[in-house]
């Protein structure tokens, strides 16, 4: 279990994160997803004591990382930058890890097995690929049998195979009733492994919801529309509930109403449609209307401004 | 919360008491960590053979009356003492400030929340181990240089008074310069900065220092790192220009101690 209570980071005037809180329960994977820049890292070293809070708490399993006797035991994490000494061998970089808790030397063999690079453990992390290194974080992150398992932007640097291994492993993790909160910044990465979403954009709480109805709110869908009278289909269209946008000249995207609908309205004014198309939920799309505002590097989209109904 | 303990019953059971952070283990990891990077024997290995060549050098090429002469023997053997100090303060740089430059520090405090246990065992794996390497070293080079000397006026023995301990006392001494560059660089968490800081502070300032016309500058001056391990390298340490060789070995613990304790504080309060 995590609790992140009022979470507020500040680095001189600029607030990284702000105000964060939520849980994580155990036995389910949580996604912590937020577009690059949002505070995700700086959460989770937060989480970990490395970075110490300007304002508010973090517990894991009912208290502050630092006050566990033995925190490997309770937390493992993978954080996002690389944190071992390129010049030793894995295996030793995990025994020294292991020596501070008096950890077996058969556990470190066991998590070398498990992350799949026993044959590399001799050899010096200054050779590893971003895949091994990745693996030698999660083994390091499993090595204390945690309670809790944190994994910054694991899937990182993998190939397909260790991307799906990762899924595996994390879906097992939370089976096996531990608390598994992962960060990524890709929402169809984490619809297909978390069951439960925390999503922050520029260091706020966007959405603490599950995946199912995260898609169930995603699926409200648009309806894309090519006409040759787009303003004028635009403003017929427009109501309280209805919103329409457009991307490029003749193109609407509609929400708040159905197909049959814009059809009908259409062709009471004589308007010639070339496509109506209903669009399938997306997810990545949902997740990028959410964070639309909070994106840290915005690339302009170099588009018609939004033909608002009231267009004349 | 029921759903908050019912899941972790899932979890192979566990030995809560037989896994848990004590000092003696932190020092073991750290032993670990110290022995197992390259850097650490090319730095001791170069230390020990710079003082073990400059010693044989010294006793192979003395010539009685010539520039030597009036230089106290211990003093003239350990002359190596001048490279290998530079190399063990960049070992001490590399065992905090390399944590930082490799990221392994995130590792280390992640598996030791509490922190200044790490850098304390860091403190006394290095202060060992540089100690006992210098010893034995010293020990090697002082007779070896000896057999060079013998039938001149700087022969002498280990036996001989005061021989020893001031052999003790030199490897002591560097082994505290070492602590001061260790701390120097939990202070500034740079590599090369902490190099620089060492030699800037502990060496370049000294002398400038010393050229100041105060004679109160130039007496605390003594008690600076280097003047102070110089002194602990000679059997008969000048009284006018040296600390005796009790007050010097305390001016290197009490410089090590400040830089440790600065790179306790700020480990203490700073992020990672």
């Amino acid at each position: 279990m995590i609790r992140a209570n009022g979470l507020t980071k500040k680095y001189g005037d600029k607030t990284v994160v702000d105000d964060l809180s939520f849980e994580v329960k155990p036995g389910t994977v949580t996604g912590f997803l937020g577009p690059n820049g949002a505070g995700k890292s700086t959460t989770m070293r937060m989480l970990l004591g490395l970075d110490a809070p300007t304002r508010g708490t973090a517990t894991l399993g009912g208290r502050a990382y630092a006050g566990h006797t033995a925190p490997l035991t309770e937390v493992g994490a993978l954080l996002e930058a690389r944190s071992v000494h390129p010049g030793r061998s894995a295996r030793n970089h995990l025994i020294s890890l292991a020596l501070t808790h008096g950890i077996p030397g058969s556990r470190v063999d066991h998590v070398l097995d498990l992350a799949g690079i026993t044959e590399v453990a001799g050899k010096r992390v200054k050779g590893f690929s971003l895949g091994m290194g990745q693996r030698l974080g999660i083994a390091a992150a499993l090595l204390g049998d945690p309670a809790t398992v944190i994994l910054d932007e694991p899937v990182n640097g993998l190939d397909p195979e260790g991307v799906l291994w990762i899924r595996n492993l994390l879906k097992s993790l939370a089976a096996q009733g531990r608390t598994v909160l992962v960060s990524s910044h890709l929402m169809s990465e984490m619809a297909l492994t978390a069951d439960h979403l925390v999503i922050i954009g520029r260091g706020k709480l966007l959405a603490d919801t599950t995946v199912d109805s995260f898609v169930r709110e995603a699926g409200a869908g648009a309806v894309k529309v090519v006409t040759p009278s787009a303003t004028e289909l635009a403003a017929l269209l427009a109501g309280p509930s209805v919103t329409v946008t457009s991307e490029s000249p003749g193109t609407l995207d509609v929400r708040g109403t159905d197909a049959e609908q814009i059809g009908r309205t259409a062709a009471a004014h004589g308007i010639p449609l070339y496509e109506l198309t209903p669009r399938a939920a997306s997810l990545e799309q949902a997740f990028m209307d959410l964070t639309r505002d909070s994106v840290e590097y915005n690339t302009t989209v170099i588009s018609e401004t939004s033909v608002k109904g009231h267009a004349a | 919360m029921s759903t908050a303990t019912a899941p972790r019953a899932g979890i192979a059971p566990r030995k809560a008491t037989a896994y848990r952070v004590t000092f003696a283990r932190v020092v073991h990891s750290e032993w670990h960590k110290f022995r197992t990077l390259r850097s650490t024997w090319i730095t001791l290995i170069g230390s020990s053979v710079a003082i073990l060549g400059v010693g044989l050098t010294m006793g192979a090429t003395y010539e009685a009356g010539g520039g030597d002469s009036d230089v106290d023997t211990v003093l003239m053997l350990l002359f190596g003492f001048q490279l290998a100090q530079l190399m063990i303060a960049v070992l001490g740089v590399l065992v905090t400030a390399g944590e930082y430059s490799t990221g392994m520090v995130r590792s280390s405090l992640t598996a030791v929340p509490t922190r200044t246990p790490v850098l304390w065992a860091k403190a006394a794996v290095f202060g060992v181990v540089t100690f006992v390497s210098t010893l034995v070293t010293v020990l090697l080079t002082f007779p070896l240089a000896q057999l060079f000397l013998t039938g001149s006026d700087k022969e002498m023995a280990l036996t001989d008074p005061g021989v020893l301990g001031t052999l003790v006392a030199a490897s002591a001494g560097l082994a505290l310069l070492g602590l001061i560059a260790l701390g120097l660089g939990a202070v500034l968490r740079s590599v090369p900065g902490g190099i620089g800081g060492f030699i800037g502070l502990v060496l370049i300032v000294p002398v400038i220092l010393d050229m100041l016309p105060y004679t109160a500058v130039q007496d605390a001056v003594r008690y600076f790192p280097a003047k102070s391990l110089e002194s602990l390298t000679m059997l008969h340490p000048t009284p006018d220009a040296y600390p005796s060789t009790g007050a010097a070995l305390l001016a290197l613990a009490l410089w090590a101690v400040a830089a440790l304790g600065a790179g306790s504080l700020l480990l203490k309060r700073r992020d990672v």
